[in-house]
């Protein structure tokens, strides 16, 4: 055994000894790395179309494992196409990004904002681009900001800052209240969603057709849920349907109309 | 006959077979030659990066600022931490060998496995020091950030912190410093350790520092790729058998650095799983043993 120990060339002692530890080791990195995976501390590889995306030098970067570095860079980069309104640029870069750290519900909240609120603000006002142009911009890049903010959804179930940005999209671009609403009943419960998110979608509920009763019965819930709920907002609400569904007055609530400045008593 | 006395001499003291002082000696040793490089300086690089990145006005929201800061900065703590591990780890042995302290410190009864030893460990040392301290700065640069922007919040509503603004401070807690960042700093540091490790390994076979450090780079980055390379071609050759054996021997022989990267999880606020920080580091330590071992079957009768 000396002798063949002796004998042989270290090389070859040295590759058999990594084999034998990588034989042990492989299979006991692979159900670590799953976990790892599974528990949100080790990022997934990026997708296939990410990779072919990026450039050289951004794969080189995500390949040294240095993904965060090249995700912040490519937001400065983001950055500078929104200060010129590059928006074709800005979505191509927010695309690896999301690709490279898609568990960071910061850049899904962001390019949700910048293609769903400022792209279209920009659309409405540009009017150095044609007006049918404008108007098929606006559509795509509202749509896509909402296309956006779901794949954001299905990567971080529990996103409230998603959601909202969602919520934002569809309350003051697209002016779908029902799915406003929608989006605000699907914050309520979340470890990070605001208060106002249960009457917000009692409030845009209000305003969706057909769903007026159910919005009534919503808002009249957190009336009787407590005093913090008696805000001026959701008691003229209340007391707006309270007329539209015609209910009876003795089953009205009592509270009189908020007496707010520039609000005239229907 | 002579009556001349014979003095005997007292028989030689009995070296140990393994000191730890002599490795530790060792090490500070190396911590001090590698001090006199000045590597220390890459920390006023790191303390100006930080500056900018926290000064830079570019993203849409407090939180999106602080997470950037955290992710720049640990992202440079790790790059600073693999890089050093390669090249100070190829510089040292043949250092030594052209300054003639190898041949000094071996010829005194200090044994191999002690030498390769001390070495890791003096640069193990200094990547620790220096993570530490990119930690503590980057700790109070996110605090002091965070703090701001908390104050900026609370001014914002002169007439009470109002549901929004609650939510908006909670937010950017979320996002700003706490104490599982720490474990982000030591899982760069488990990575630097086994980078080490590999590099000690080559450094042992190795004619030349340049070489050295150029194949450990080349391990490091395609042990980086393990996973992404392993689904990529297996994707590309619809699962062929010759290329499913070949990935095998690529995975056995090469370490898998990515599983090293938890830090960016950990910065992103993934929960900390102690299982598994326990688990990567029994692996850490197994890399060191194993890879210590294997320098040794090289370095233990070379001659210089």
């Amino acid at each position: 055994m000396k002798a063949l120990f002796q004998k042989s060339p270290r090389w070859l002692l040295v590759l058999v000894g990594l084999a034998i530890f990588g034989i042990v080791r492989a299979p006991f990195e692979e159900h670590t790395r799953k976990k790892l995976v599974d528990s949100h501390l080790l990022l997934p590889p990026p997708a296939q179309d990410a990779i072919q995306q990026m450039s050289q030098s951004a794969l080189m970067g995500t390949l040294g494992g240095l993904r965060t570095l090249v995700s912040s860079y490519l937001v400065l980069e983001a950055f500078e196409h929104f200060s010129n309104k590059e928006w074709e640029e800005l979505r191509s870069a927010y695309a690896i990004v999301t690709s490279l750290e898609p568990r960071d519900e910061n850049h899904w909240r962001d390019v949700v904002w910048h293609l769903g609120i400022n792209a279209t603000a920009n659309m409405q006002l540009d009017e150095t681009i044609p007006e049918f142009e404008r108007k098929r911009r606006f559509n795509e890049y509202a749509l896509l900001a909402v296309e956006l903010a779901e794949q954001g959804i299905a990567q971080n179930p529990d996103s409230a800052v998603i959601r909202q940005q969602l919520a934002e999209v569809y309350r003051e671009k697209l002016k779908d209240d029902c799915a406003t609403a929608r989006v605000y009943q699907d914050l309520v419960g979340l470890p990070e969603a605001p208060q106002y998110a249960e009457r917000f979608a009692g409030y845009f509920l209000a305003k969706c057709p057909g769903h007026e009763q159910e919005a009534y019965d919503h808002l009249l819930r957190l009336y009787y849920e407590g005093e913090h709920n008696h805000v001026a907002s959701l008691i003229i609400t209340i007391k707006d349907l309270e007329k539209q569904l015609e209910i009876p007055r003795s089953l009205r609530i009592t509270e009189p109309y908020p007496d707010l400045p520039g609000l005239t008593q229907p | 006959m002579s009556d001349s006395k014979t003095t005997l001499q007292s028989p030689a003291r009995s070296v140990p077979l393994f000191s730890i002082s002599r490795v530790w000696t060792l090490a500070i040793s190396t911590l001090t030659q590698l001090i006199r490089m000045k590597t220390f300086y890459f920390l006023f690089a790191f303390a100006v990066l930080l500056l900018v990145i926290g000064n830079f006005n570019f993203a849409s929201s407090p939180a999106q600022a602080l997470s950037t800061i955290k992710k720049v900065s640990f992202g440079a703590m790790d790059l600073f931490a693999w890089l050093f591990a390669i090249v100070a780890t190829a510089l040292l042995i043949p250092r030594d060998i052209e300054d003639r302290t190898l041949y000094t410190i071996l010829s005194k009864p200090v044994r191999r496995i002690e030498y390769l030893l001390g070495k890791l460990g003096g640069v193990l040392i200094v990547i620790g020091i220096s993570l530490s301290v990119m930690f503590l700065v980057c700790a109070g640069m996110i605090q002091w950030q965070e703090m701001g922007y908390i104050a900026d919040e609370v001014s914002a509503s002169p007439n009470g912190i109002s549901d929004e603004t609650r939510q908006a401070i909670l937010l950017i807690e979320k996002n700003g410093f706490h104490s599982d960042l720490a474990v982000a700093a030591l899982a760069s540091f488990m990575k630097a350790a086994v980078v080490a490790s590999v590099t000690i390994l080559l450094s042992t076979f190795a004619s030349s520092s340049l070489f050295t450090i150029i194949v450990s780079v080349l391990v490091f980055l395609v042990g980086h790729a393990h996973t992404m390379a392993t689904n990529f071609w297996l994707a590309e050759t619809d699962n062929n058998m010759v290329v499913q054996m070949l990935l095998k021997l690529f995975k056995i022989i090469i370490p898998n650095f990515q599983i090293f990267s938890f830090s960016e999880g950990i910065v992103q606020g993934a929960a900390l799983v102690p299982a598994l920080i326990w688990q990567m580091t029994g692996l850490t330590g197994a890399y060191l043993v194993v890879f210590l071992l294997l320098s040794l079957l090289t370095f233990v009768d070379k001659e210089f």
